[in-house]
Order: structure tokens, then sequence, then C-alpha cells
């Protein structure tokens, strides 16, 4: 990617950053990885690829084999099907989860951080209120109940993990507002006549975008392996149109004792690369994007 | 002087950093002496490769992306680029050790002061927990820091920057070392403090009989301090000499640039000398222009000058917080009962102490504080308690430009953006196509070229960003500016630029300003009427003349006396003056 790097013109941070990140093997790599899983998941909302994961190819349970061509080479599940078409299946159900829980959890978290930060006095006083008191009550009691209440599926394991997820980000949030809102430049916009909007907005904002986007993507790993965790409880997606790696697992307790490991193999190598991949590349942006890392 | 003498000798020294554009030499091939006993100084601004320099000898270099490639640093005759670096560890800090220009963020904000002091002297002379601690209360006594006993368990941020630079330069002293590098440790300092700072350091190292490398963007204040000096130039030694020579007899273009670009304090020339006065960038002499001296005192009448800003009884106290439930125990008294008014066209010298209330007052006057008390008169309008929208409409007369020209550009805008932002805000100046034309207008006039609208502010020099600001604030052609200490964290040969180009921007556009500064010399300078301020309060109000020739109180005496003369004392005593470099 070197030669993409030096193809990048402009001097604006976020080109330098982006220089940097194509100069990185790590996270080019990691790139990489990430883009095939989401092509994957793309392809798969489109059924293009594995639209007939449920017809059943086989014996029920057939253990992995590599002569009868590719939907084998993952063995067969309860119901004959093929745990490779699952495994990719579920690449769609990780990904949904990791975005619309990361959609909802981090605009949530941006707006009670900078409101909070910026304003301070009362305003901030009640978000810390709220968000403590949401942040008090253990993670998975809360999400469990908002499961119960909403009934089960993916989409309720993506408003529970995106309402129950954000106040870090937004503490995170806040005290970059609170040390940006005094920062000359920004007294300098007031000066020249900026309202609040301007300020926060066009100048407060780009300055710690670089956080909303490092958490997006740690948060996009806490949602693939929470929505596994989540599905693995009972409290996740539902055994209907797609599958999903958490099912798989949850499938796997009790089929390991009669020798079955297939399923849970083929779910814990799915998932691997995208969690490390993520994780990795997170890393990476911090490097890349984050100022106070600068020389 | 034979080689015994020497301390310190620095050959064909050359250091390369890389960068993207490729290697570029931070340092070509120098070469100097630094003898026993005596203190060196080493000038140039921003750049030029003096602190790469002292780095260099304390092999502090980042590799990547420096890189030392070649000559040698004989320190008592070893090479020091040659030895091993756990051989290196025993001589920094012990032998050579170093002080810093920011004292805020060179001590370790969660150990006490004396533990900082006590680690270094535990480390390297062995020395026990207890002998340690009874050293470090020496030594804070000796660097003059008040009451010891108590100061040595006292965490950083409980002392002040002069006193946070005592305790660095005391544990510098703490292993008595054969060399003290001083890189710029009264740059970041108010000018009485500096001086403390200069004759404590001066003291010091007669008592210590060690050698110091004194690293300075300004002649001025190694005037007495340096036996020898030498200049450098973008990476190159241009001059060296014994000090007095150097300002008898300045032979390079830009050692004279530098020693005649300072405010002088006894006449009132109409611009004041820069480098590019005495030689083309790439160090071409040139034949100075004459100075032209103007009558300090510029008349002014009621019709053309009159009243625009009256701030009568101006007060903005801050609660102190205590007790339990955190009520209010107490106010700090920031601004207390000002009073005062700025004619169309001048300038107000506003002079004080770091602390004296100086920048809340300049703050409060645009109503980026609210005040406590007390009316602020705009143009005979009471603009003290008008709503934010009428205020935000009126700032598009009154504008601020910053200290930090650093801090106050936002690193995520483009120029272009920073200087049409106020044209858009205001609703001015047309469409961004004409904003964008009347933006490359502003550059022109503080001296930027028009590229510059697409780069962003990192690419840069201070004096450059600095530049950048007046542009923004010009953009929506204000009447009243508040200079708030704008040229203070400036090298001295850059500071006479912005200064000038602050005096032609006035004459030009019938400007008002009020100039914050804690150096009265600049002050001087550039302002018409001077007010002293200390502890919130105004303690004299004179014109700059005035204020200069007859201090009537004692507050502005001790900041008079405290700037640096500019001239080494051995030549003041013998009654002699420097040669008019303009003649």
């Amino acid at each position: 990617m070197k030669f993409l790097a030096r193809k990048i013109k402009g001097n604006s941070l976020w080109s330098d950053a982006l220089r940097r990140l194509l100069n990185d093997r790590f996270a080019t790599w990691s790139f990489v990885v990430i883009t095939v899983y989401v092509v994957m998941a793309i392809l798969v909302f489109f059924n293009l690829v594995g639209s007939s994961w449920q017809e059943s190819m086989g014996p029920s349970r057939e253990a992995p084999d590599l002569s009868q061509g590719p939907l084998h080479w993952m063995g067969l599940d309860i119901f004959g099907r093929s745990v490779v078409l699952k495994t990719i299946q579920g690449t769609y159900t990780a990904m949904y989860v990791g975005l619309v829980s990361s959609l909802i959890a981090i605009p949530i978290g941006v707006l009670f951080g900078a409101v909070a930060g910026y304003f301070g006095g009362w305003v901030d006083d009640l978000i810390t209120w709220f968000s403590t008191m949401l942040a008090n009550i253990p993670e998975f009691l809360l999400l469990i109940a908002i499961a119960i209440a909403m009934g089960k599926g993916t989409t309720t394991v993506c408003i529970a993990l995106g309402v129950t997820s954000w106040v870090g980000l937004a503490r995170l949030i806040r005290a970059e507002f609170m040390k940006h809102k005094n920062r000359e430049y920004v007294v300098a916009a007031q000066a020249l006549g900026g309202g609040h909007m301007r300020r926060i907005m066009k100048h407060i904002f780009p300055n710690v975008l670089h956080i909303v986007i490092i958490s997006f993507s740690l948060r996009f790993v806490t949602g693939i392996k929470s929505e596994v965790i989540l599905t693995y409880l009972g409290l996740g997606a539902e055994i209907g149109q797609r599958s999903s790696w958490g099912l798989m697992i949850a499938d796997a307790s009790g089929e390991l004792m009669q020798g079955v490991w297939w399923g849970l193999a083929a779910a814990t190598a799915a998932m691997f690369p995208i969690v490390l991949a993520f994780s990795l590349f997170a890393d990476a942006l911090r490097d890349a994007i984050d100022p106070k890392l600068r020389h | 002087m034979s080689s015994s003498d020497i301390l310190v000798s620095v050959r064909d020294l050359e250091v390369e950093f890389s960068t993207r554009e490729g290697p570029v030499k931070a340092i070509n091939k120098i070469s100097f002496d630094i003898p026993r006993g005596k203190t060196v100084g080493l000038v140039g601004e921003s750049g030029s490769g003096k602190s790469v320099t002292s780095l260099a000898a304390m092999r502090l270099i980042p590799n990547p992306p420096g890189q030392v490639t070649g000559g040698q640093i004989l320190f008592n005759g070893t090479d020091l680029l040659k030895i091993s670096e756990a051989e290196m560890r025993k001589i920094r800090g012990n032998k050579i050790s170093m002080i810093f220009q920011e004292p805020m963020t060179s001590l370790n904000p969660v150990f006490t002061v004396g533990y900082q002091i006590a680690e270094t002297l535990m480390l390297h002379q062995g020395l026990s927990k207890s002998q340690a601690r009874a050293k470090t209360l020496d030594l804070l006594n000796q660097v003059g820091i008040p009451n010891p006993s108590q100061k040595i368990d006292a965490y950083p941020h409980e002392m002040s920057g002069g006193q946070k630079q005592r305790v660095m330069i005391a544990m510098a002293i703490g292993c008595e070392p054969d060399l003290l590098i001083a890189d710029e440790p009264t740059t970041a300092l108010d000018v009485t403090i500096q001086k403390q700072v200069l004759d404590l350091l001066q003291d010091l190292q007669e008592k210590y009989k060690m050698s110091m490398l004194f690293i300075t963007h300004d002649l001025g204040v190694i005037a007495d301090i340096a036996d020898d000096v030498v200049v450098m130039y973008r990476g190159d030694i241009v001059e060296k000499n014994k000090t007095e020579e150097i300002f008898l007899r300045p032979s390079h273009p830009y050692t004279k640039g530098l020693l005649a670009c300072r405010p002088p304090l006894t006449e009132h020339p109409r611009r004041l000398v820069t480098v590019s006065d005495f030689m083309t960038v790439d160090g071409k002499e040139k034949v100075a222009p004459k100075i032209e001296y103007v009558n300090p005192t510029r008349s002014f009448t009621e019709a053309a000058n009159p009243v625009v800003l009256e701030v009568k009884d101006l007060k903005k106290h801050f609660p102190i917080r205590g007790g339990i439930f955190g009520g209010v125990v107490d106010h700090f008294k920031a601004v207390d009962g000002v009073s005062f008014s700025v004619r169309k066209g001048r300038t107000l010298g506003l002079v004080g102490e770091s602390g004296c209330g100086k920048t809340t007052l300049g703050r409060t006057i645009l109503r980026l504080i609210e005040p406590t008390g007390g009316d602020i008169l705009w143009k005979g309008q009471n603009i003290t308690h008008i709503g934010s929208e009428p205020m935000r409409q009126l700032r598009r007369q009154m504008q601020i430009i910053f200290q930090d020209p650093y801090a106050s550009l936002n690193p995520r805008m483009t120029v272009g953006a920073a200087i049409t932002e106020p044209m858009e805000i205001h609703k001015i100046h047309g469409q961004k196509a004409e904003r964008l034309a009347r933006a490359e207008h502003l550059l022109e006039k503080v001296g930027l070229p028009a590229k510059a609208l697409s780069r962003y502010p990192h690419e840069f020099s201070g004096g450059q960003r600095q530049r950048i600001c007046i542009a923004r604030a010009l953009a929506v052609e204000p009447e009243f500016i508040v200079c708030d200490e704008s040229v203070s964290a400036l090298d001295v040969s850059i500071q006479a630029q912005i200064l000038n180009l602050l005096l032609d921007l006035q004459e030009e556009m019938n400007l008002t300003y009020i100039f914050i500064s804690h150096d009265l010399a600049v002050v001087k300078f550039i302002a018409d009427d001077v007010l002293v301020m200390n502890k919130g309060k105004i303690v004299e109000m004179a014109s700059a003349e005035e204020i200069y020739k007859n201090p009537r109180d004692e507050y502005t005496r001790k900041l008079l006396s405290a700037i640096p003369k500019g001239v080494p004392k051995t030549l003041l005593d013998r009654g002699i003056t420097l040669p008019n470099l303009n003649a």
C-alpha cells in the first residue's frame, strides 16, 4: 500500500493520518480483513451468497470432509446443513449487530458528552448523574432486562447494546470538550462572533473526532462479541431467517459432548480474524490520528 | 588557551533529521569550545539548531528521526559520541546537567519537588535517604526558595513558574556538574523573574566553578552572563567571539540584526530594525536603512481621536470554593476596580507580571469573560450587560490577538477557512470566492504569500502563525484590537517584525490597540499611554515616555530595572556605548 501512500496529496492532519495508516503494515492487512468481512456481509444481505444455507446437504452431523466440495469442508449440522454456509450467514449477523449497535451508542455518547462538557453547570451535573447511574447497573442485567422487555431478536440485541454502552464514550468526549472549550482557538472563534453551534461543530468536534472514530472501531468488536455472548445466553438471535455465530456456539454446548466440534470451531475461526483485525486497526488508527501521539 | 582549560570541545558536529522530503541537515559541521568555569552563550532563532546542539551533547537526540552523522563532542578529552550508553548515563545528570525552557512541564506533577531532587542525588551520588534530604534542603536554600523546609514537601503545582525553574536549577546543580546546559531557561518567565533567575545562575556558576552553555534567542539576555558568544543561523555558526567583542564589533549581518532588533529604551524609532534589514534570506549582507527617530509623544485631538472605549470601576472576581460542601469561602480578585479610557487610533499599553490580572482585564473588556461589576462603554454605549446577539454583532468592531500562535488557530482548519470564517459569521464580503480573494489580500497585507490559503497552521512557524492570527482578526475590519501578549512567545527577531506590522496596520487603518505585555521595553515602544497593573489594580498610569523617565510607583521601578540592558555590564561600567549599527 506504500505506493498509495505516496499518492496522497495535501497536508491536512487527515491526509497525513491516511498516509500513516497506509504505511502501517498491520493497519493495511487489518483493513483488508475488515473489507473482506464487510463485502461478505453485503453479499449475504442481497442473498448472493449462502442463501441456500437451510437446505439439507447430507446426513445429520456429518464430519468435515474435504473430498465432497467446499460446502462440506466444515461438516454438517444436526439438520444436515452446511456449517460453511452457516458461518458465512453469521458474518452478516455479526457485522449487522456491530454496526447498528455502534450507530446507536456513538451518537448518544457524543451528544451527551459534548453537551455536558461544553455547557457545564447543571446540564453537566444532570448528564453525569444519569450516565453514572446507568453505568452502575451491571451491564448484563440491564441487557437481559431490555431483551426480556423487547422480546428476543437481533434488533433487540442491537438496541440493548446501543443504549447501554454509550457511557464510556460520553465521559471521554465530555473531558475532551471541557479541555478544548477554553483553548485559545475556541475563544478566538467566540471573539470573532461565532455562536455555540459553530464552536461545538466546526471547532471542537473535528478536534475530538479521532476519539469517535477509534471508539467506533472498538465498539464494533465489542458489539460482535456481545452478540455472540447474548445469543449464547439465549437472549439474542432467534433461530429463523439468518444464522449467527452465537447460535452456532450455543448449539455446540450440547454437541461437543458427542464429539461434534466443527460448529464451534467454524464460528470461532470466523470470529477470530475480524476481532483481531478490528482491534489492531483501532490501535493503528489511534497512532495515526491522535494528535497527542505526534512528535 | 591550553587544551586543559577546555572542558567541552565540539568538533565538526553534523546532525541530520530524516523527513518525508528526505534528510535535512539541522547542524552543519559546527565547532566551538566551552572553557572550564566559563559561560558560552549560544544564540540563534528558532530552528537555527541551537537546541539540537545541546541535545547532541547530552546524546538525547531522538533517533529516529535525528542522527549525528559526523564530528566529535570531546568532554574532558573523551568523545561523548563514542562511549557506551551505560557510561553516558553516568555522565548525564551528573557531570553534565540540563535545565529546560518550560519549568511547568519538566517537573513530574505526582511527586514532591523534594523527592525529585533527592532522587537524582541518591542515583548519582549514592547518598542515603536522609543525607539526600539534608542536601536537598541545602540546595533549595541555595537557589533561593523561601521557606525550604516547608517547600521540600510541596508538589510542583503549589509553586510559581519562577520557583519551579529554581527547583529545576537545584536539581541540575545537585551533583555539582562540570557543565550546566541551560536551554532558554528564562524564555517562559516574566522579565522580573528572568532577572532573578539570571542572577542566580551567575552566582551558582561562580560558586561551583562550573562551565555553562546558555542557549537563548535573545542576545540581550546573555550580555551579562556569557563570557563567549556563539551565534548560529540555519545550522551554521556565523560568528563566535568574546561577548564584549560581539557587542562592540559584530561582524556578521545576522549578529548585527539580532543586536539591533530589541526595542530600545532610550530612543524612539518609528519602526524597529529587523534582521532582514541587515541581510537577505540567503545570508548576504545588505546596507541597513537609517533608523528614523520620531517624537515619542504622539499628539491627539478630540476630533480625530475621540474616546472609543471607557472602562469604569471594572471588577472580575472568581469565587474560591472550599469547605466540605464546596461553598464559596472567598473571592480571587483578578480585576479589582479598574478605570481608564482609550482614544481612537492610539495604543494603550497594559503591563504587569503573570497573575496580575491583565489578561483577565483584556478578555473582560471584550466580554469573553463576564465582569462581576463596573461598566464597559464602547463609543458611549454601555455594553456590560447587552445580550449575546447584539454583543456578537459588536464583535465585528472589537478583536483580540492571543499570545500563543500555536494554540489560537484550529489545527483542523486551513488558513483560508480560518480567515474567511469571521466573514462568514458576519455575512460580509459576498460569497465564498470573494471572501477568499479578500483573505488573499489580507495575507498579503500581513506579509504572507497567497498560496498559504490552502495550507494548515502546523506548516507555519510561530511568527507566520501570528501573522495569520492578525489577518483573521482584520477580516472583520475591526476598529479596536486587544493584543494579549501577542509577541511574548516569539523570538526577538520575529517580535520586531510583528511589532512593525502592528504599527503599520495601525497607521493604515487607524486602529486602536490595547497592548498587553509583561515586557515594559516592548510596551514603551508600541504604546502611547501605559497602565501598570499589580494584583488586579492599576498602580500607575501615564504616557509611555513618562513611565520610563519618572516612574512614580515602586512596582513600576521594579519592572523597569528588570529589563535586560542588552549591553554587557563591563562595558556599561566603563561608560562605553554600543556603536549605532544603522548609522
